[in-house]
């Protein structure tokens, strides 16, 4: 009797098996262990996506949603509340407004990846990539430098969730309290003084001449600083990871770094740190022969979909060629990512300055210790040694 | 599904069933049009997904939200009247048919 728990550790060591059995056999599954349908396929996911009508965000995204976060975020409402929430903060991240960031950033990744030089073995989480996200992070939002590595570990741990209880444990409650005081710490030192920078605008905006309420100010900056650094940094675990494995791809992209564009691309497919987010359906709905209640749950499972076969030929392939162009690794449609331009800068630098002074690598670990969460996918540590 | 021509900038013709629902940039993406960037990801944030829509579609279309109108601001080719961002383009059995020319830059 197959089962899929988003919970299991094995799952998240290698959930790809799993959702081959999805696509192929159970395209829509009930999961009685995370109490939700599962979608698996590329196209029944970007339908779902592209259906917000039906597929309502409102009652949370996690997979293991926060305590009263629901509804008061950008992937937690729907539009038109959503689109007006976004048009607030996404001026930001367009691209034309982060040209700015860019040297910052390429600074920022050579600074870090610097003390590396003098190492023949390291974890390229806690001695590179979480130092250079928090450091992003702390730039891109101008928030005050001396708490990095203290929010740097409450982003990570928010995010988790307790495997035996399927549910989140004391200490991700407390991580995300705690993150919720840290951000409403800084709102109130920007409505103090307000300069020009995102939280700034974000904390004295209207909408329509209806001031955000404080809930939504408070956990939607406590949102975009876990993404900033939980999102950001798994996402560069899984890409440097990739690297390691798959030494004709890191060759060629230390050989020519403009082919980390498409390297970042194909590993947002093959395996992106964001693996299932969730939605509640407004009405019935059937699908594949089964009929979804409103009310119900359901996952939309990103990281099978970029290993559906119907999509991508030959989907577990890392190929640095492909140009995956359509991937789910950012999700898609009204709820797409914000962050991805940044991201992608941010990646690029980040590996070129590594590439520069650690070329030649390759991982120490043959199992991993992987991060507890029914959303995100990524290693807890990642020791690479050079070769 | 809905059929929908894409022009790619050298006139090539590429005609795709869209399934109802979907954006137009989004079956572009999952069709290999090279045409279409969207690098947003389909959220009304980036400009990278603009088409021109055949005159006799355009006007049967349901008119451009504000956000996609102060988006078309950031177009990086000619802003057309009948410029849009397909990723706010919806395929509906309505617009079986329709013809959209794509720019010849989207960044």
């Amino acid at each position: 009797m197959f089962s899929f728990d988003p919970y299991a550790p094995a799952v998240d060591a290698d959930p790809f098996p799993f959702y081959k059995t999805l696509r192929d056999e159970h395209p829509c599954f009930w999961s009685k262990e995370a109490n939700m349908w599962v979608l698996s396929r590329y196209a029944d996911i970007v339908t779902a996506l592209n259906d917000w009508q039906t597929f309502s965000s409102a009652k949370g995204n996690l997979m293991t949603e926060l305590p009263n976060r629901a509804g008061a975020t950008l992937g937690t409402t729907d539009p038109p509340r959503h689109d007006r929430l976004r048009g607030l903060v996404q001026h930001a991240f367009m691209r034309r407004n982060l040209m700015n960031l860019v040297e910052p950033i390429k600074q920022i990744a050579r600074d870090t990846a610097a003390p590396l030089a003098d190492l023949q073995q390291f974890d390229f989480i806690e001695d590179f990539s979480s130092k250079f996200t928090v450091r992003v992070l702390f730039a891109a939002l101008g928030l005050p430098l001396g708490d990095e590595t203290q929010v740097r570990d409450k982003a990570v741990l928010m995010v988790q969730s307790d495997p035996r209880t399927r549910a989140k444990g004391p200490e991700h409650i407390a991580a995300y309290n705690w993150m919720q005081e840290y951000a409403s710490g800084v709102i109130a030192e920007r409505r103090a003084h307000p300069k020009d920078d995102l939280i700034s605008h974000f904390s004295q905006a209207e909408i329509d001449g209806d001031r955000l309420d404080e809930r939504e100010v408070l956990l939607t900056t406590t949102t975009l600083i876990m993404a900033g650094i939980e999102s950001l940094g798994g996402f560069m675990a899984m890409f440097a990871l990739n690297m390691a494995d798959y030494a004709d791809a890191r060759r060629q992209c230390v050989a020519n770094p403009a082919l980390l564009e498409d390297a970042v691309e194909e590993s947002l497919r093959f395996n992106t740190s964001a693996q299932r987010f969730r939605r509640c359906l407004t009405r019935d709905h059937t699908l594949h022969g089964q009929t979804m209640r409103e009310g119900d749950f359901v996952c939309l499972a990103y990281g099978s979909g970029n290993r559906d076969e119907r999509q991508f030929p030959n989907p577990d392939v890392y190929d640095i060629t492909r140009k995956p162009k359509g991937h789910l690794g950012f999700g898609g449609s009204v709820h797409a990512c914000l962050g991805t331009t940044i991201a992608r800068i941010s990646v690029k630098a980040a590996m070129e300055a590594f590439h520069e002074v650690v070329p030649d690598y390759r991982r120490v670990q043959e199992q991993l210790p992987w991060m507890p969460s029914s959303t995100f996918r990524s290693p807890l540590r990642l020791e690479l040694a050079r070769v | 599904m809905v059929m929908i021509t894409y022009i790619e900038p050298n006139g090539s013709e590429q005609q795709i069933d869209v399934p109802e629902g979907w954006s137009l940039m989004q079956a572009a993406l999952s069709n290999g049009v090279e045409g279409i960037e969207g690098e947003c990801g389909g959220s009304c944030a980036c400009a990278t997904c603009h088409c021109y829509v055949d005159d006799t579609w355009a006007e049967r279309l349901p008119a451009a939200a504000d956000n996609e109108l102060e988006m078309l601001d950031n177009v990086a080719a000619e802003r057309r009247p009948t410029s849009r961002l397909s990723c706010q383009i919806k395929a509906s059995a309505d617009l079986a048919g329709m013809v959209v020319r794509l720019p010849d830059v989207q960044s």
